[in-house]
């Protein structure tokens, strides 16, 4: 059941530069959430930036929920101020879950930047109810960007790293990374970045014959199916399907249902 | 027992209270139903309804800007038939007033929308969204030539909707004219028996880095508190030329914001994509009001409707 929730926040710090965890005493939100769902976070209660900001769970406790944001425009900026105690309007969970099928041999989930931000979650999810080990691709611009590599180490994860100048793991995008891990048609690919690096993913899915499930990103207004903002086009010729919104249908989509030619914003 | 009269006659549609929610800003009701009871609300204004379903323009469709939000959806929505089917018989059984805006590509398209909403119990006024800014090609026009913006057309596809129902009708007109009191005064010549003011007002955005536009659509409709004072004065302009009442809207985040609206002339108040931000504004609108006029001793909310001290 989605709620509309004042939260208040118990922790904040900063993960790397610019990129910031934030923890949420959020019960209701926590008990209903599942990993891949997310909240619409009301920054401050002044009318501009006058929309919520559409932002993963990063993970669920009993009692709260953390998300992970990189700070980059006014909405971000202002909760990045926020300290620990103060309380912002929460609207979750929303959206659905990454979907956690059985019988796969091999669970591999490649993020970009700061699209590692559902992943966590996930791959507690795949250890605790598939009793699966997941390996996870990092890709980031340089060392410094790389985010949350301990904590999958930690989580008994294998952590394959590309970076783009090569200063950590291997000279390459996450596309490259997958494309050496070999995955097969028993390998289950998650993925979450940039559109370029979702595209680049799906290509190599689509090369092995591997099932690959995205999740997007996309300007929002209400968050809760309502305003049709933030669709994305499908390869549907249907004229009532053709068009599905992030936060409904989405925000995890089998990668071949999507146009990733023009269907989804650059 | 309530002290306080809310109810309104907005041309021939009586509604428990003053307030509505814009189409589009609420889809048909199903989806906030869960944040609140939507019976609460004095009609349910249901999204923009086609024949055929449209999947609308492409992304991006949807840009912040201050104090609002630019929109380039296109009317996507799921055509008459899965309204009829699917949505309609959930606010019928909520006891909602059900305002159904229609949009056509011709006169005979209205009528023949309004009259299968009439004949199949979808809705109990019909709104006329003549004003959408969205459906035509940026490239290829200046802002779209919206019906809305030629009062003699204004004219021709009120009468054509008037000819086609029962129910009462509402005209939705557009901001981006010189004088909203042609085509307002058009629609009522042609039948209309409200209008409601104002769809958005066209916009854009660009991008300084990449010199691009930030919607697919290039220009949108610009909507939420930014536009508000625009709002009223139109409304203002609008009621004092018009013997039809007016529903009025833009940018209505709160009671006060209603309260204006009422007291430039408007009969009826809608809440727009203040919703997407707070999914309960409109039912606050209600209290607010309600508590406005005990706070002030107004026992019937009419009495508000034009009462600006000059």
């Amino acid at each position: 059941m989605t709620v509309l929730l004042e939260c208040e926040i118990t922790a904040h710090q900063e993960i790397a530069p610019g990129h910031k965890r934030l923890a949420l005493r959020a019960e209701p939100i926590a008990a209903a959430a599942v990993p891949g769902q997310f909240c619409m976070l009301e920054a401050h209660e002044g009318l501009y930036p006058f929309l919520r900001r559409p932002m993963s769970i990063e993970r669920i406790y009993k009692d709260g929920i953390s998300i992970l944001y990189k700070v980059l425009g006014l909405g971000t900026h202002l909760l990045a101020h926020l300290p620990v105690g103060a309380v912002i309007n929460v609207q979750g969970p929303l959206g659905n879950g990454f979907p956690l099928p059985q019988g796969f041999n091999r669970h591999i989930l490649v993020a970009g930047g700061i699209g590692v931000a559902p992943f966590p979650g996930l791959a507690e999810a795949i250890l605790q109810n598939l009793a699966r080990t997941p390996e996870v691709v990092l890709a980031a611009r340089n060392d410094h960007m790389l985010l949350l590599a301990k904590e999958f180490s930690r989580m008994g994860c294998p952590v394959h790293i590309a970076t783009d100048d090569g200063s950590a793991g291997m000279q390459g995008f996450a596309s490259d990374a997958l494309e050496s891990l070999a995955p097969d048609s028993s390998t289950l690919v998650y993925c979450c970045g940039p559109t370029p690096m979702m595209r680049a993913v799906h290509e190599v899915c689509v090369r092995h014959d591997v099932l690959c499930y995205a999740s997007l990103e996309a300007e929002m207004a209400c968050g809760d199916g309502v305003c049709m903002g933030c669709v994305v086009e499908t390869n549907s010729e249907d004229e009532a399907r053709r068009m599905v919104r992030v936060c409904r249908e989405g925000p995890v989509f089998d990668t071949r249902n999507i146009n990733w030619n023009g269907g989804v914003r650059p | 027992m309530n002290p306080v009269n809310l109810a309104v006659n907005l041309g021939g549609l009586v509604m428990k209270n003053p307030v509505t929610v814009a189409s589009g800003t609420f889809g048909y009701g199903d989806e906030y139903n869960h944040y609140f009871d939507i019976s609460r609300l004095g009609a349910v204004t249901v999204k923009s309804l086609t024949l055929k379903p449209r999947a609308g323009n492409a992304p991006p469709r949807i840009v912040e800007t201050p104090a609002g939000m630019l929109n380039a959806i296109g009317l996507q929505n799921i055509g008459l038939e899965s309204y009829l089917r699917e949505k309609a018989p959930f606010l019928r059984e909520k006891n909602c007033v059900i305002i159904a805006n229609i949009y056509g590509y011709t006169p005979d398209e209205y009528g023949e929308l309004a009259r299968r909403l009439e004949a199949e119990n979808g809705a109990d006024a019909i709104e006329a969204n003549l004003s959408c800014p969205n459906v035509h090609d940026a490239r290829h026009t200046r802002g779209g030539a919206l019906v809305a913006q030629s009062p003699e057309k204004v004219l021709e596809y009120t009468r054509a909707i008037k000819s086609s129902t029962t129910l009462p009708v509402f005209i939705k007109l557009s901001p981006n004219v010189a004088d909203i009191v042609e085509p307002a005064l058009a629609a009522q010549q042609g039948g209309a028996d409200a209008v409601s003011l104002i769809n958005t007002l066209l916009g854009m955005d660009i991008d300084p880095e990449t010199r691009k536009p930030r919607l697919g659509n290039i220009v949108g409709g610009l909507s939420g508190p930014a536009i508000r004072p625009v709002a009223v004065k139109m409304v203002w302009d609008a009621c004092r030329a018009l013997e039809i009442p007016v529903l009025g809207m833009g940018g209505i985040s709160s009671a006060e914001d209603a309260l204006q609206f009422l007291l430039a002339g408007a009969r009826a108040v809608a809440v727009g994509c203040m919703s997407f931000r707070r999914p309960d504004t409109a039912l606050k609108v209600v209290e607010g009001l309600e508590a406005y006029c005990m706070r002030h001793g107004i026992v019937d909310i009419n009495d508000l409707v034009g009462a600006m001290r000059l």
